[in-house]
């Protein structure tokens, strides 16, 4: 049997406020609304917004012995891999050296070239350090939670990236947070360039959520090989151009199918980014679009008007 | 109604003590998800098992206002669809209400049997409401989490109601 409790005041007998049933009939259609504003009307950023900065501290509390156990791990850390980490720098290093003398000499080269030809210059990219909260907890999505928000400058659509390669972009800005929705969710796409070729694409998310990118719309001969360096191609407004995104792992080529089926790994750590770089988007620079004519409906032979 | 002889009586609950629970479940999720296992599915919810466990135990002082501001916190947390915890802890706690009274007269395992499909609802509504948005399935993995979830409230009631448990009159002899 249950256990009494010893209440200093009796139950309310007759105000017990609205039964559960008008509650649960309230607050299940103020969700679907909230879901359905979410969904189809997109307006529940100001919501999202305010709550974020709520729940704020606790997410920083929640983080402390994440950060306490990193900080053990890396204090403890043996000598040889330590001594291992700094080697591999270090050859990195060199190798960047050495396309880095490379670069310099290039970029003067573009840049005459282009005063030659009288091209537009191209705009350098400004970029900020962010570091990677925490994995989204959603199983169905692939985000990750920025330590930097919109008082610090973060925009939405900003492109992210790691030391790799393109990570993917900024999808929401909260004003000590943002969300990136990275290059391997199904619902993102990265146009890009195969650097072998100088064939364009769009590469998208993987649709069964493995850690992939599919690499679309390519005919089924079109010169695809494994091995292949994507890149982005710039044309989007927002991606400057030349960050390596993927590197093609799988060509099927179906007889049933026009499209050649291509997936691609991602270079950049889309498991495992600690610190990621946000890069404004080029797009703010470029001449304005033109305006897309509206095209007058036609009127229907013999219609009332 | 006539108490037995040697039938113990709880204390009243403290809401301080209410909401600490509440908030720590609420880090335990944060932590599970930052820390340990990043977006598997299956882990277990802990704040849907407080919830349901203070729904139970206490209908007056936690019940659907609560269960949804805490789901609309997870959603953001969790960068979810607003309003899919939201849905699914209002509807578990509704359902805890039209069960609490009778689930008290059943020892730990039974309490644990019969709030499992408590927990499955809640769990089916937030993966039919991905599925309607056009999200796939998260896999059979997905299907763990009300089990343990059940599983952990034996354990749950057990530390939960610890503190009320404790005696009217502490003296030497039974200082708590």
């Amino acid at each position: 049997m249950p256990l009494g409790t010893l209440d200093r005041s009796p139950p309310p007998f007759f105000k017990q406020g609205p039964t559960p049933l008008t509650k649960l009939l309230f607050f299940g259609a103020l969700s679907l609304l909230l879901m359905v504003a979410d969904v189809r009307w997109g307006v529940t950023q100001p919501m999202r917004s305010a709550l974020s900065v709520v729940l704020y501290p606790v997410q920083w509390l929640a983080q402390r012995p994440v950060v306490v156990a990193d900080k053990t791990g890396d204090f403890l850390q043996d000598r040889e891999t330590a001594q291992r980490n700094e080697q591999l720098a270090r050859t990195q290093l060199l190798a960047q050296a050495a396309r880095a003398g490379q670069v310099d000499q290039l970029t003067l080269e573009n840049q005459q070239l282009r005063s030659l030809l009288a091209l537009r210059e191209r705009s350098g990219i400004t970029a900020q350090a962010a570091q990677v909260l925490y994995d989204a907890a959603d199983p169905y999505t692939r985000k990750m939670i920025l330590d930097k928000g919109s008082l610090q400058g973060i925009q939405a659509g900003a492109p992210v990236m790691d030391d790799a390669g393109v990570l993917g972009q900024v999808t929401r800005v909260y004003p000590l947070v943002s969300e990136l929705t990275l290059i391997t969710n199904r619902e993102h796409s990265v146009p890009v360039l195969n650097t072998r070729t100088g064939v364009r694409g769009v590469a998208f998310g993987e649709a069964s959520g493995a850690p992939l990118l599919e690499l679309r719309y390519l005919a089924s001969n079109a010169d695809v090989e494994v091995g292949d360096v994507l890149s982005t191609s710039g044309v989007d407004g927002v991606f400057p151009p030349g960050m390596p995104v993927a590197k093609v792992v799988k060509v099927e080529r179906r007889s049933e199918s026009v499209f050649a089926r291509i997936l691609c790994e991602p270079l950049a750590r889309v498991q495992a980014a600690q610190h990621v770089m946000v890069v404004d988007p080029v797009g703010a620079e470029w001449p304005q679009r033109p305006p897309a004519e509206r095209v007058a409906p036609p009127s229907r032979k013999g219609g009332p008007r | 109604m006539i108490m037995p002889r040697g039938q113990q009586l709880l204390l009243p609950a403290n809401p301080l003590f209410i909401a600490t629970s509440l908030t720590l479940a609420l880090l335990l999720n944060m932590l599970q998800n930052m820390g340990l296992f990043g977006n598997a599915a299956g882990v277990p919810d802990f704040l849907a098992l407080v919830l349901l466990f203070w729904t139970v135990h206490q209908p007056f002082r936690v019940s659907l206002g609560w269960a949804f501001f805490f789901g609309l916190i997870t959603d953001v947390h969790e960068v979810a669809l607003l309003g899919q915890h939201a849905l699914s802890y209002t509807v578990m706690a509704y359902l805890a209400t039209l069960i609490h009274r009778r689930l008290l007269w059943f020892r730990g395992p039974s309490q644990a049997l019969q709030v499992l499909p408590l927990f499955l609802v809640a769990h089916a509504l937030s993966w039919t409401a991905r599925l309607l948005t056009g999200n796939s399935f998260p896999g059979a993995w997905a299907l763990l989490a009300p089990l343990l979830e059940a599983a952990l409230w034996p354990v749950v009631s057990v530390l939960l109601l610890a503190p009320q448990r404790r005696a009217p009159n502490p003296d030497e002899n039974r200082p708590l």
